[in-house]
């Protein structure tokens, strides 16, 4: 779908269907926005997707994908130091990445506007942990605005710049996967045209935090802060509307959850919807108060406006009942939905839910028990095959240490090759203490995106330090899990220009690998297993790093390819006569394309869903599965 | 059971990852809004869509504000194949229909031998301790027979308008499906989704 094109379309009032990662991506282009940087990460990742597809055709806009989280918000801050509109943008666990230039940004400030874009995944969709950003913004002292739904992630973004350039910080634009995945109509606002290049202006003794400019600054941004709570006070982004003895404070997608349940309960309650949430406004959440006995307080994650009210009950000695997390009324875990809010307010007000959820979970609990369908590696992923070779070389004792990717799909059975997983590049650094302390063997593996994000500090240390590793990098030649994004191996630029890609292999040898070989999984099975085997010795036997690059483009790329260019290659199917259904493709593959025929017990290849990796073709002790005649 | 946002209409689609599930939700909501209709839709990205379960609601009505559709509240289920139209059972409301495809798509597990694909019998035994409003069609032989098994989401979406539950015309869905795929498509797209209104309506 030409999503990316539309939202450039010149055209205010225009209502499109959007996902609130498109309305962001629109925004940067009503906001003036100059320069753009990001490393991808789900939930955020359309807002990449789209802007670099948009970015060569918007005059002076620069966009990136960074090599990292940390990278970008480096560039991203330097460009609004410069005196031009920037944006960064991540996921939750991404602002850990970036957690170092964040509270130095914060200390220095900026000159023309800048928004952090973090999206953080209650419920876990897609990431590794739930860790609640908006702390950041208590402990950076750093701005914060949440918005709802996706029409306010464009209309708040807009607000954002400009709170951004009155108090000179960036400001913190925290959604969660249930707004970033949300799609709403969303109205077209003007686009203004960018400025050209600017100069710099130096201002060392700003911009240079030595410890005696730090300490100039501290004070400094504790004084915007609270310059900045003024406006938040007053800005129509925190209000309060509907009017009853209860009170009910919330913010972000809460708030939809509140306005349903109160409609659904019937239920009259005033509400105080925080759109700015570092700082908050004290005064305003003080007099809320005072004017309510009960008080309950909807956000999902950590406590954190929780906190704040009964700090503010406590300082001005107000008596009022305050509901929320501490009384275990709301969970700190997992995202909300109506039915928590509803139930939450029904127990509040001692009354029956509108839907009868009990005796829906009751007959829910009564249904057949399904087979479970867990996300996994695609028909045709080159990564079935590698694991399957280092599982087969290494019979399954040798430590596997993960990296985040698709890849990581590999914890399921049968190939059961994820052993241990901290963050972006902890394959490699975990290898390394792996090695140090036991005496198995270590093979990691790490996606070829990953490998330039975080990877490259691992494998310095696992050289300096001569560490007895093995590390398969696993090349499909993109950013796959987060939607076939470029990384520097690729040869595209964010800007879609094509440039020299870095060889992975060259890279590794010029960090001093002594120890790097590139093989095609697809090529032979037996080959590729032997290559995993001499690779473990080699590495034992120099108590070095050993690198196997196994280089093969994502399964989804390929395909995508021959549908575009229209091309029917000869299919894989298996010879009934021959299979004896003996089931070792099904059990060792476990191929979404491969099923059982429940008749005969044997192998099917389901056409339409099968890739065209062959991988099946060399595990099949028959000789079963075969290629249709071209 | 009565409900105050009775005028909302919801939809949650239900099926495997790669079987074009958030294409239909975007698609129904677009038509929706070429209606002039307010929309949202809740949608699953990134890890959870690698061939796993994937479920999507489209809410349609001037109160849909979130995108989630509760237990117990949804106006139709849509489901692309049976375990996962039963996995989502739980969603249906009172009185609510459910749209199914029998064509089924084994999970892995089901091919290691490590759990068992249910008797279609007993899927529609545990679908009625919900509804009894079943309708069922084989989407994946439709969608062949429009030109490609790929079009199996879009016999879907025909279905839907079929149901007469949405308040979508024919007009609206179709303009849809023409703005949003290659022409080269549309023939087997518009095929398609005509081919699963009329079998649906038939239905009925």
């Amino acid at each position: 779908m030409a999503k990316p094109l539309e939202l450039l379309e010149d055209t205010p009032g225009k209502k499109v269907l959007l996902l609130a990662n498109e309305a962001i991506a629109r925004g940067v282009l009503e906001a003036g926005v100059r320069l753009v940087a990001l490393y991808p990460g789900t939930p955020s990742s359309e807002i990449g997707n789209n802007l670099t597809f948009m970015a060569p055709k918007i005059p002076n806009f620069y966009f990136e994908f960074s090599t990292n989280e940390k990278v970008s918000l480096e560039v991203a801050g330097a460009a609004a130091v410069a005196g031009v509109r920037s944006m960064m943008v991540c996921k939750g666990p991404g602002l850990n990445v970036a957690a170092d230039p964040f509270f130095s940004l914060a200390y220095v400030g900026v000159r023309a506007g800048m928004v952090i874009v973090v999206a953080d995944d209650p419920s876990m969709w897609s990431s590794q942990n739930e860790n609640d950003s908006r702390y950041y913004a208590l402990m950076g002292n750093m701005p914060m605005m949440e918005p709802s739904d996706p029409i306010e992630a464009k209309s708040m973004l807009l607000e954002a710049y400009d709170f951004s350039e009155q108090f000179e910080l960036p400001v913190l634009f925290r959604t969660t996967t249930r707004v970033n995945h949300t799609r709403a109509p969303i109205e077209f606002g003007p686009i203004p045209t960018l400025p050209d290049k600017v100069v710099f202006e130096k201002d060392p003794f700003r911009f240079v935090p030595i410890p005696a400019v730090a300490r100039v600054q501290h004070p400094w941004l504790l004084d915007q802060i609270e310059k900045a709570r003024e406006v938040s006070e007053t800005s129509p982004l925190n209000f309060t509307e509907g009017e009853g003895d209860l009170g009910i404070i919330t913010s972000g997608v809460s708030y939809n959850y509140v306005k349903e349940s109160l409609l659904e309960m019937n239920l009259s309650a005033e509400i105080l919807k925080l759109g700015i949430t570092h700082p908050i406004p004290e005064k305003k959440i003080i007099e809320f108060m005072k004017h309510h006995k009960r008080v309950v307080i909807v956000e999902e994650l950590e406590p954190f406006l929780e906190t704040h009210t009964r700090r503010l009950a406590q300082l001005e000695k107000i008596t009022v009942e305050i509901l929320g997390k501490e009384q275990g009324l709301f969970s700190r875990c997992g995202e909300y939905s109506p039915r928590i809010v509803t139930e939450a307010l029904c127990k509040v007000q001692d009354c029956n839910t509108p839907i009868n959820w009990e005796d829906i979970d009751k007959r829910s609990d009564t249904v057949l028990d399904l087979p479970p369908r867990p996300p996994l590696l695609c028909a045709g992923c080159p990564h079935r095959a590698s694991y399957y070779a280092i599982r087969a070389a290494t019979r399954g004792k040798a430590i596997y240490p993960t990296d985040i990717g698709c890849y990581t799909l590999s914890i399921a059975p049968p190939l059961e090759t994820a052993d241990i997983l901290f963050d972006m590049g902890s394959s490699i650094t975990t290898a390394c203490g792996l090695a140090e302390v036991t005496d198995q063997d270590v093979v990691a593996s790490i996606g070829d995106g990953t490998f330039f994000a975080s990877g490259l500090p691992g494998i310095v240390n696992a050289v300096y330090n001569q560490h007895r590793i093995c590390l398969v990098i696993l090349d499909n030649r993109t950013t796959a899990m987060t939607g076939h994004q470029p990384h520097p191996g690729t040869g595209i630029t964010g800007m879609r220009k094509e440039v020299p890609p870095l060889d992975i292999e060259e890279v590794c040898k010029g960090l001093g690998v002594k120890y790097v070989k590139t093989i095609n999984p697809f090529e032979s099975m037996a080959g590729l297993v032997g290559e995993v085997r001499e690779m473990v010795k080699w590495a034992r036997e120099n108590h070095s790093p050993a690198v196997l690059v196994s280089k093969e483009a994502c399964a989804l790329l390929t395909a995508a390819d021959r549908r575009r260019a229209g091309e029917t290659p000869p299919k894989y199917y298996v010879d009934e006569e021959e299979c004896t259904a003996c089931k070792r493709c099904l059990n060792r593959l476990s191929c979404p394309a491969m099923y059982m025929d429940p008749e005969t017990e044997k192998a099917v290849i389901d056409k339409a869903q099968c890739n065209l990796c062959g991988t099946c073709v060399s595990v099949c002790p028959q000789g079963a599965i075969k290629r249709e005649a071209e | 059971m009565s409900s105050n946002t009775s005028n909302t209409v919801n939809i949650a689609i239900s099926g495997v990852g790669g079987q074009g599930v958030l294409t239909l939700a975007e698609l129904l909501a677009k038509a929706a809004l070429n209606e002039g209709l307010n929309v949202r839709v809740g949608e699953i990205h990134g890890m959870a869509q690698r061939g796993g379960h994937v479920v999507c609601t489209v809410r349609i009505g001037d109160d849909a504000k979130g995108p989630i559709i509760d237990a117990g509240a949804a106006d139709l289920l849509v489901g692309f194949e049976p375990v996962e139209t039963l996995r989502e059972i739980h969603l249906i409301k009172k009185g609510g229909y459910v749209l199914m495809s029998s064509n089924v798509q084994y999970p892995v597990a089901v091919s290691m031998g490590k759990a068992e694909y249910p008797d279609h019998k007993e899927i529609l035994a545990s679908i009625k301790k919900f509804t009894d409003k079943i309708i069922e069609i084989n989407a994946q032989e439709i969608a062949i027979e429009a030109g490609s098994p790929r079009a199996l989401n879009m016999v879907m979406f025909g279905g839907i308008i079929g149901t007469d539950l949405v308040p979508i015309s024919k007009d609206s869905a179709m303009q849809a499906i023409r703005e949003a795929f290659p022409k080269k498509f549309e023939k087997t797209n518009t095929t398609a989704a005509e081919i699963g209104l009329e079998r649906v309506r038939n239905s009925i």
